[in-house]
This record gives C-alpha cells, structure tokens and sequence, in this order.
C-alpha cells in the first residue's frame, strides 16, 4: 500500500498541476539544451577522434614551391618525426557543363602503387582507387560530388596547368584532413563550386614539372614529440625550396575549424542552460515556499501524529524531487531528440564517414544533480523553518504579518498612492526576498529572450558589412602562382569587367614580442574601392604609403597596437625580414589579414608589377560571356563569386543558425510564460484571503484583479530593464567566446530584439494574468474568509 | 437590475423580505440542504440573533442576505429590490453599498494600517464616512495608525466593525464577531455593534452560539436544520455592558 504521505503528496502536486508543469517545463528547457549541446559535442569529439586516427590524420602540414623527394627522406631522419608523406596539391579550375561558373578543384596527389596513402588515408565512400599508372582516374570528395550529382564513372573536366583534361571519377571518397571542405582562405564551405581531387602522383607531377618532387608534404610526429623542434628542422630544410612555413594541425584549416565549432558548442553548453537551471531554481523555491506556508497547520498534525521532522522534511523534499524527475525526464528526451536532429545540421559543414549522434549520459547526470541541487538547496531554508515550529504553535493561526510603511511612504511619496499601490509595495517590502526572487526569476526570463534575437541580429549585420560595404567585388580571381602585370592586364580585360583591382600576396611570419602569426600579407592599391578597409564604424580605411594596416583581432592575438614595430618575415623569394609599424586596424569578421600599399610591398620584394590575382567588378549582362572566358584563362586556380558565397552562407550557417536561434526562442518563451504564470498562481493563493475579502466589502472583480496585477505588474516592470541589461551581457558572454580567429560574430543587438523580449514577456504576463484573473473570479469567498490563516 | 444606493436611507419599514428560501450544496454525491422554506423579515433599526448549533443553516443565512451566496430556490428583497438570481455585478452593487460584514477572524488586509483599511471602503462608496469618523465610532482613535499585527484580536475586530460600517450600510451583518476573542474584549467589540445599531439605525444581524449575547437582540431567531423553528422577541434589550458569560 502507498505510504500516506506519499498518497498526500500525489493528490497536492495534482492539486497544483498546472505550476507542477510550468516549473518542470523550464527545467526540461534547461535540461534538453544542456545535454543537446553536450551531446554533440560528444558525438563531435569522438567521430573526429576515431576519424583522424583511423585515417592517420598528420600533426605537421607544409607547403612549398619544389623540393626533391630525396628531401623528404631527409625530413623522415629528424629526430620525433615518424612518418613523412611528400605529395603534389595544386589548385586547378573544374569545368562543369551546367555550371556557367567555374569551380575549384585541390588535386593532392595518391601514392602510384594503387593503395592508400600513409597518411591522411582516403575513406572511399564508394567506386575504388584509380588503378596504377592510370592518368585521367580521380577520387572526387563526396560534398562536391553529391552537391553536383556526380558519381563513379562520370567525368569532369579540369583546367590542368592551362590544358583542357577530361577526368575520370573512379571513385567518391573523403578524407581527415577535409572533413571541414573550403578553399583555403574560406571561411565558410560552397559544395557547389569546390572539390578536393584525388589523383595519381604521377599523372599530377608530370603535368607540374614536379616529377621526382613535391610541393606538399605532411608528417606524423613519433608518440611524445613536440611539434616545435620538428617545425624549427622542417622551415630551415625546406626554406631553399620556397617553403612557406610548417604549420600543426592546430592551424590546419579544416581541423582548427572543427575545433572552432566545438569551442562555440562548449560555450553554448553550460551558461546559457545554466539561467534556465537556475530560474527553475526559483520557481522550485517560490512554489514550495508557499506550499510549506499553506500547510503549516498540516505540518503541526503530522508532527503532533508522532511524524519526525526528518519524515515531515523529507515529504516536503520529496516535491522537488518530483518535479526534478519529472523535468529531467522530458529534458533529457527533448535533449536527445533535438540532438539527433542537429547532428543532420552538421553534415552540412563537416564530413565524416559516419556521424551518429551519441547521448552524453554523463551530461544527463550532471545536469540532474545541478537542476536538484540548486532547488533543493533553495528550500531548505523554508523546510527547515517548517519543521522545526512546536506543533502547538504550528496550529495557533499565524498572527498577521507585520507590516510598515514602505520606504516610499517614509520618504513622503504617500500621498500620490492608491490604497492597492501601498498594499503592493508593503507586500514587496515586507518579503523582500521572495520579490527578490521572483523578480529575479522574471529578469532571467527576460534576459534569455536577448541571446537568440542577438544572434540575427549580429548575423544581419555581418552580411550588410562583409558584403555590402567590405566586398564590393563581384569575382575574386586568384593565379596559381605569383605572375607578371601582363596577367593581371588579361584579367581587366575579359568582357564584362568594369572595374579590376590587383592582389599582390605574400606569405610571411609577422612577430612582435614572443607572440607570431603566420599569414599572407597582402598589397593593394592605395584608394581601393572593391575590397575596402573599414574600421569598427564601417568607414573606409585609407591604406598609407608605408606600414601596415592590419585586423584588429590579429594585433589582440599579437599584443600590438597602432605604432607598433612588427618583424615581418617574408616566406617567399627572397625571403626578406623587415621591421614594419602598423599604421591602422581594420575590421573584419573571417580570419585574419595583413595588408599593405601593393607598391610598398613589391619595392620590399624587390619585384615589378607583380600580382597574384585580382578583386573584378562585373557588368552583369555580360556574366556568362566573362566566366566562359575565364574558365580558359591561363594560370587562373581560384575563382570567388560573391553572389555564390552569399548563397552558400544562407543555405549553411544562415540555416543552421536560424534553426538554433530558433529553438533558443521557443525554449526562452516557454520560460518566460512559466516564470510569469507561476509567480500569478503563488501570487493568487497567497493574497486569496485578502482578495476574498474585498469582494465581500463590494470591490468589484475588475478592481480585485488590479490589486492583484499590481503587483505583478511592478514586478514585471523592475524585472525588465535588469532582464534586458542581464540579457545583453549574457548575449555578449557567449558570443563573444564563439569568436575565433577564423570566424568573429559582430556583436550587435537591434532595438527589435530587446522590444521582441519585452513584448514576450508581457505577453506571457498578460494572458498569465487572464488565467489567473479567472481564478479570481471562482474564488469561494465565504469557505476563504472562514478558514483560520 | 442596479440597487440603488442613493435611495434615502429609510429607518423604519422592511429592509429584507424572504419567501421559502432554499440553499442545497451539492458535495459529491450527496445533496446537503443547508436552508429549507425559510420565511423571513427584517426591520430597519432592529438588531436580531442567529442562535443555532453547527450546521443549523445560520451562516448561509447570513451569506445570503449580505450577497455572498445566492438561494437555490425562493425569493429574496432587498427594500423592493429581488436578491435572488441576481447578477454577479448587482450584488457587487449591493455589497459595496448596501452591507457590512464582520468575520470571526478579522479578515484585515495586513498590509494596511486600521486607516487605510476602512479607507478601502471609503474610496469605493457613493456615501460613505471618513475613515478616522468610523474609527472614532468604534473607539479606534488613538490607534489609527498602527498595522493589523500592533493591533490585539478586539482592536482588531473593531477596525473590520468600523470597515463595515464606514459606507454607512442599511445591514450589517457579523458571522460570530467575538468567536475568537474573550469575554472582556468581546464585550467592547459588542458594545461598539450596539452603538452602530443604535445611533445609525443599521439593521444589525449577529450570529452566534452563545445565548447570553441574545439578550442584546430585539429579536433571536432559532435555527436547527436549516429551518427557523422559533423566534422570540426579547421585552427589553440588554445593554451590551451588561452581559456576562
């Protein structure tokens, strides 16, 4: 048989279902984002652990201009080094039949024996590898290949150091060191228009002079060695041959961008739940508060039955414990649903050969110890004083609370107030900590409103700056290697170009103190008007003749400021280093850049009219004609079209983080409506004797419900400009932790988005409000006003 | 139908006219009749006892005159005006002007002082008295400003009499007014009832279980199963002052 108790406790939480539900729904907000988010960073983490070790992911990656292979036998001898694989990687233009535009193709050479590679080990998806010593085979990278509905046995033709080759796809593969698929440089993937290429070495090298040599090579390193040592070796055995600096696999683009997304997963994973944990927190205190209140003269029966206060403490207890179940259950199933559906988000940006989303058990059980941990904590003070009232005492009626003026009243505001007004603020004053609390409950409610709109917000305002006022070219067109002004002279003069700008593009290590980035430097001309240089304000940044002018986050990453001297080393020809002061900052939100005026810049390199692509505006009547042109423009291997870009950040980022701001917004609405109607429902039974009371002197319902709302509504209105001011930091917290080196949110919050968190929470007051009015009215006045207190 | 509170208070003539009221509360699957065939009629001026044991029907009685409650069957006038089946807003109407209740427990608001208690009243009332009049009435003075919880159980008794009384009601009715006070203080909570009684010309309805307070009354109505089954008209009223029990 159920124990009384238990049986007691049954019938009072079904009594009060409705606050039961509003608490436990927050928790499960809560609860659902916490292990949603954990959980994928689980399912991250340990696909991309097993991925790079299965498929030998490398810890060391370098490029060059060409190096014998006798060389990276040398680098095999280094001490800490464990295996070297020295391939062929260029950039060549893929030519689709349906594609007006042409696309980009990174073709990495596969070792000739027909077998996989030592390291960065392709995992066919299907089809087979190209067989020895065959030419034209190709494994093509499955983003690509399904973005274009290509297949084994279809072929592509491919732009190959100027001539015209027809490849043929033998099979659909992926690869560790792709599982992010961009051009290097981009910060966001475009399926459509890049591919990374496999071929046989030999076929590759031949057709770059690079026969019995490499431009690429990538090392495992021997378990314990450190990266440095090796990289210090590698730069000062291959600098001879144009090598532009090794790098770990930290700065590897794809890696660091996986890195990138589980940094700004870990940030969403514990904060944000955390206010949505701890409002529940509130609401667990605020309900149980009352509920102990109510019961007094129970609690003095059971005690006075010979119930310990221990058994009587731990019935009391036993209702978070209820709720807490009951929230962590539809958390944790609402966590792993949404989880499993945006891990399908996910392979939008990254490829893996399997990512199956894995519940963080673990996460489940953290967040259920938080959730009840924070509540029980917050009652306990109430239990405690519960029971430890004499029973006799517990079952004299309370005498009436003791009340003063407010503090408005001391100050001699009394006169401008109602008789309903002083009973709402001496009510706030007289429990100040549960105004505290409930207000405080209402502010977090509130201020999770802000994060999700901040998000749009931030995201609107990056697309207006990076592609209205920064990059005003349409096409970016860069060679596959430095080359003559008579390139650039050809480019402005395909059809349809308006407007050419040069790029001159220099690799180089900027150092100032201990700190060093390795970048391209880049030159332009000074009164650039397609790429442009904007400070924080979005105005247009005049390049002076000498210095540098550089991201604002690349001098936080370095620690130097405007005037500045950094070493700039150059890692290209003839391989200068310079002291060079920073003259400017500019803003931007992808990566980082260095730039420079394109005269200063070939005068250091003691060089002519040197360019390395060019920024285009385009006549658009004439845009077919100027990429059919294109598509066969000698030495041209990375072609960016804007409009393509924007596209592709739509359908990617712009989705997903419409997805999640989306699910933010609904979980911060249930919240809002929760904390709103339950503090209206404890609100109601702790006033319901006075409330009965001035129905029976002949206030009228209408006038009854204002004394009620009153209170709310003062409430609600200090509540609201702490909610929004706690929702901005909480905003600028978290997405300020997104930002990274690669990819920075501008952190921008509209007017609308504070005016849409208000308006949802005055909403939520305002039909809390109605369900509670209605209350009001089927009050029993007469069985209320007979009952002791 | 609105009661008209501007009428002229009238001190003579009938003030409540009942006909075969009927309440039945319908608990579960039991139907308890609380009040059967209850004629009924009430004077200006006159101060009556309810005087029954527990569950005789006094309460729903006096719920029903003061508008609290509605009869499940018979009718009920107010001075020409029918109570029965009246609209919720009517008898908000009818409380707000027309009656004053006093409850065993008080029933103050805590929050308010005893002033700002009866200024409740005084704010909504088309004619009403100051707050401090009422208070004087009830001998509450010197203590206007203090909160429910300075106040002992007959002060505080004494604020809810001069709340009610404070809209200068034609009823006022008091639901056991010193149930939960002892004898000295309940006399003074009497006596301020008979005052009201007396210079207001209120029609006074006073339910309790002590037959001594009776004696105060012009008339004592016996209750026992929801009928009335005598009523008796007292030759002389007792003053207030001079019960004992």
């Amino acid at each position: 048989m159920i124990d009384p108790l238990d049986q007691k406790l049954l019938r009072d939480l079904g009594k009060m279902k409705g606050q039961v539900i509003a608490v436990s729904l927050v928790m499960a907000c809560g609860l659902a984002m916490m292990i949603m988010t954990r959980s994928l960073i689980l399912t991250l983490e340990s696909t991309r652990s097993s991925y790079y070790q299965r498929h030998a992911m490398a810890d060391v990656f370098a490029t060059l201009k060409r190096a014998p292979l006798a060389v990276a036998e040398e680098l095999a001898t280094l001490p800490g080094v464990a295996t070297v694989e020295p391939r062929v990687a260029v950039d060549v233009i893929l030519d689709l039949p349906e594609l007006t535009e042409p696309a980009t193709g990174h073709i990495i050479s596969l070792p000739d024996d027909g077998g996989p590679q030592k390291l960065n080990r392709l995992f066919l998806r299907s089809g087979r590898f190209p067989r020895p010593d065959e030419r034209r085979e190709v494994v093509l990278g499955e983003a690509f290949a399904i973005e274009n509905g290509l297949q084994p046995g279809d072929s592509l033709v491919a732009v190959i150091n100027g001539r015209r080759e027809t490849l043929k796809i033998c099979g659909i593969g992926l690869s560790p060191e792709f599982v992010f698929e961009a051009r290097a440089g981009e910060t966001l993937p475009n399926h459509k228009r890049f591919s990374v290429i496999w071929m046989n070495y030999r076929a590759l090298a031949v057709a770059y002079n690079l026969d019995g040599a490499f431009n690429n090579v990538c090392i495992d390193l021997a378990p314990g060695a450190m990266p440095e040592p090796v990289i210090e070796a590698m730069d000062r055995i291959l600098a001879p041959y144009g090598a532009g600096g090794a790098y770990t696999r930290k700065e590897q683009a794809s890696a660091q961008r996986l890195d990138d997304e589980l940094r700004v997963l870990h940030s969403l994973s514990f904060a944000y739940p955390l206010v949505f944990l701890s409002v529940a927190a509130f609401m667990v205190n605020a309900v149980l508060s009352r509920i102990v209140r109510l019961q007094r003269e129970q609690i003095a029966q059971m005690k006075a039955l010979g119930y310990s206060s221990r058994q009587v403490g731990v019935h009391y207890l036993k209702f978070v414990w209820v709720i807490g179940v009951l929230g962590t259950l539809m958390g944790g199933i609402a966590g792993r649903f949404l989880g499993a559906g945006l891990v399908d988000l996910y392979t939008m940006f990254f490829r893996f050969p399997t990512l199956d989303f894995r519940l963080d058990y673990s996460a489940l059980g953290l967040a259920l110890v938080i959730s009840l941990g924070a509540s029980v904590l917050g009652v306990l003070t109430v239990v405690w004083q519960a029971v430890k009232l004499p029973p006799a005492e517990a079952m004299r009626p309370e005498p009436p609370a003791d009340f003063r003026p407010s503090v408005f009243e001391r100050i001699g505001l009394t006169r401008f107030f109602s008789p309903t007004l002083r009973m709402a603020l001496r009510n706030i004053e007289r429990r100040p900590w549960q105004a505290v609390f409930t207000a405080a409950g209402l502010a977090l409610a509130t201020g999770l409103m802000v994060l999700p709109g901040a998000m749009s917000d931030s995201i609107d305002y990056l697309l207006t700056f990076q592609w209205n006022s920064q990059q005003r070219q349409d096409v970016s067109v860069f060679l596959a290697e430095p080359s003559s002004g008579r390139s650039f002279h050809d480019l402005e003069h395909l059809p349809g170009v308006i407007r050419a700008e040069p790029i001159r593009s220099v690799p180089a290590r900027l150092r100032f103190g201990h700190r060093h980035r390795k970048l391209a430097v880049t030159g332009i001309a000074p009164g650039a008007n397609l790429n442009r240089l904007l400070d924080a304000q979005g105005h247009a940044i005049a390049l002076p003749e000498e210095g540098l002018v550089m991201s604002a986050k690349l001098a936080e990453i370095i620690g130097a400021r405007i005037g500045d001297e950094v070493q700039v080393e150059v890692l290209e020809g003839r391989r200068p280093v310079l002291n060079i002061p920073i003259r400017g900052l500019v803003t931007d939100f992808a990566g980082v850049a260095a730039y420079m005026d394109i005269s200063a810049l070939r005068r250091l390199m003691k060089e002519g009219d040197t360019v390395n692509g060019a920024y285009l505006a385009l006549d658009h009547l004439r845009w077919d004609d100027f990429m059919r042109e294109l598509k066969d423009t000698p030495r041209v291997a990375v072609v960016m079209i804007k409009r393509d870009q924007l596209a592709a950040f739509r359908e990617t980022t712009g989705k997903s983080i419409g997805i999640i701001r989306t699910l933010y917004f609904v979980l911060a609405t249930i919240v809002a409506f929760g904390v709103v109607y339950n503090s209206a429902r404890i609100a109601l039974s702790e006033r319901s004797r006075e409330l009965a009371t001035l129905r029976v002197v002949g206030f009228s319902l209408r006038e009854v419900r204002r004394v009620l709302v009153g209170e709310l509504a003062i409430l609600v209105l200090v509540a609201l400009p702490f909610g929004l001011l706690f929702g901005r930091g909480l905003a600028l917290l978290i997405m300020a932790s997104f930002s990274t080196e690669t990819v920075r949110l501008p952190i921008v919050i509209n007017h609308s988005t504070y005016s849409i968190a208000i308006l949802v929470v005055l909403t939520a007051s305002v039909l809390s409000f109605t369900l509670v009015s209605r209350m009001i009215a089927q009050l029993d006045m007469v069985s209320v006003l007979k009952a002791r207190d | 139908m609105i009661i008209d509170p501007t009428a002229p208070p009238i001190s003579t003539g009938v003030v409540f006219e009942a006909h075969g009221l009927r309440k039945v509360y319908h608990t579960g699957e039991l139907d308890v009749v609380a009040l059967d065939s209850v004629d009924l009629e009430l004077n200006a001026g006159e101060l009556v006892c309810l005087l029954g044991a527990s569950g005789s029907g006094k309460s729903t009685l006096l719920n029903i005159l003061g508008g609290l409650d509605v009869p499940t069957s018979g009718s009920l006038v107010y001075k020409g005006w029918p109570l029965d089946g009246a609209e919720e807003n009517t008898l908000t109407q009818f409380r707000r002007n027309c009656v004053g209740f006093v409850f065993q427990f008080y029933n103050l608001i805590p929050s308010l002082t005893a002033r700002e208690n009866v200024a409740l009243i005084t704010g909504i009332a088309r004619d009403p008295m100051t707050p401090e009049e009422a208070l004087e009435m009830v001998g509450l003075s010197a203590r206007m400003d203090h909160f429910p919880s300075q106040l002992s159980g007959g002060e505080q008794q004494r604020v809810a009499i001069a709340r009610a009384i404070a809209k200068r009601p034609e009823v006022l009715l008091c639901d056991e007014p010193t149930g939960a006070l002892d004898v000295t203080t309940g006399i003074v909570v009497l006596e301020a009832v008979e005052r009201i009684n007396r210079e207001l010309g209120t029609l006074t309805v006073i339910i309790t279980h002590n037959a001594v307070i009776s004696e105060m009354a012009d008339r004592v109505l016996h209750l026992s199963d929801g009928k009335i089954v005598k009523s008796t008209r007292n030759a002389s009223r007792q003053s207030a002052s001079g019960l004992k029990w």
